[in-house]
């Protein structure tokens, strides 16, 4: 019955359903199976969002645990203000905020790089890597709602409701956000360009 | 449409399929707005490629064997213990606050006067500077609300739009500023949504005397 009721959950959206709460309800009540399914669906986005937020798979990959196991401690609490992906998410951000401060007490941090190891896997190998690289340090730099909101919309190609939803803030706030992240780092882009 | 290189930023806001066209249409004639949405189309298409996944065959297991000890300790977890717990906790905390409360107080008592009076001051200082910006956008919005009213024009609408939700921004944003005044991050914030409105403001009187001249 839940089977079935999971696999009719959106990979985002605003509205909530009387499903989202028998899916937060079987969380709480510690149905592994359940969270199963969730990674199955949740999994690869949430990795993408964590690793963008992190810049490393390992602690990409703590993150996403982290949040699992913060969705059974706290689905009880599940309102079904926010569709129950869009509550993931926001745990999720959250959680990656959480370690970006505990990061930040650290005296020496080594910078982010792609990691050796792992086959990160990207669905657009024809942009260059040194585009890449540059936008990597651009967004580093930026403050954490800037980077989540750029994030979220550009990379993960979710919608300024479905952020708003996530950092709590109203879809007008979402988008001017985004708007002038995006004047700020044009600037830096050709600054960089011509250099 | 007729287009100047200063409705760019307006139309890039707008990010809807008509105005990403009408901004190329401009680039073809413009070549200081060309570099500008070059960047910026080169952003969204290399922001695109950082989308990133890879196979962790470990993961899953390894979250789900952090699930299963939870959930057995929870059920392990009987509610007098996590009775006792929280008032041994507390007892803990009240004898440890009050030690540390009475060390503290004498030494941190001139140093948070002194540090109060300045951060009344900077409040001062970034309350005065907002109060002035916002009486000088609120004499600019007077002369622009009725030209917005009258005009049809889908560039006017495009501002109108701009202009609502910057509004809802930025009393999202002032909101979060009454909830904690000294949050810098948020002032810095709620002063470039001001200024963009200024702009845009200053933008919408120059567009509708550019349209009255012609």
């Amino acid at each position: 019955m839940l089977q079935a009721a999971i696999t009719g959950i959106p990979m985002t959206g605003p509205a909530t359903s009387t499903e989202d709460r028998r899916l937060a309800a079987s969380c709480a009540a510690g149905d592994t199976k359940i969270f199963e399914e969730l990674y199955r669906r949740f999994g690869d986005r949430m990795k993408s969002i964590a690793w963008n937020h992190l810049g490393n798979a390992a602690d990409a990959e703590d993150a996403v645990q982290d949040t699992f196991l913060k969705i059974h401690r706290a689905a009880a609490t599940y309102s079904g203000e926010a569709s129950f992906a869009t509550w993931i998410y926001r745990i999720l951000v959250n959680t990656c905020y959480d370690v970006l401060r505990k990061r930040r007490r650290r005296i020496d941090e080594a910078p982010i790089e792609d990691e050796e190891g792992v086959m990160i896997e990207r669905p657009a190998p024809s942009v260059d890597d040194a585009k890449r690289m540059t936008l990597r340090k651009l967004l580093d730099e930026l403050p954490e709602q800037r980077r989540s909101v750029f994030s979220l919309f550009e990379i993960e190609g979710l919608s300024h409701a479905e952020i708003g939803e996530i950092l709590g803030i109203s879809e007008g706030n979402s988008k001017w956000i985004l708007f002038s992240t995006k004047k700020e780092l044009q600037e830096k882009w050709n600054r960089n360009r011509s250099l | 449409m007729n287009i100047t290189c200063s409705n760019l930023d307006d139309l890039l806001f707008d990010a809807s399929p008509l105005s990403m066209r009408t901004a190329e249409e401009h680039a073809a004639q413009c070549p200081a707005c060309a570099e500008k949405l070059e960047a910026w189309n080169e952003i969204s298409a290399t922001a695109k490629s950082l989308h990133t996944t890879w196979q962790s065959d470990l993961l899953w297991p390894r979250i789900e064997r952090a699930l299963n000890k939870e959930i057995a300790e929870g059920k392990r977890r009987s509610p007098l213990r996590g009775l006792s717990r929280i008032a041994a906790a507390a007892l803990l905390a009240i004898g440890l606050g009050g030690t540390v409360w009475f060390a503290v107080r004498e030494q941190v008592r001139d140093a948070k006067f002194d540090t109060k009076i300045m951060t009344l001051s900077a409040l001062d200082e970034a309350e005065k500077a907002e109060r002035a910006h916002i009486q000088a956008i609120a004499n600019l919005e007077k002369l622009a609300d009725a030209k917005l009213e009258d005009s049809d024009s889908p560039l006017m609408g495009a501002y109108k739009e701009k202009l609502m939700l910057l509004d809802d921004a930025i009393a999202e944003c002032q909101a979060n500023i009454d909830r904690n005044q000294q949050n810098a991050h948020m002032r810095a914030q709620l002063l470039s949504m001001y200024s963009e409105k200024h702009q845009t403001l200053r933008d919408v009187l120059r567009e509708d005397t550019n349209v009255s001249n012609q």
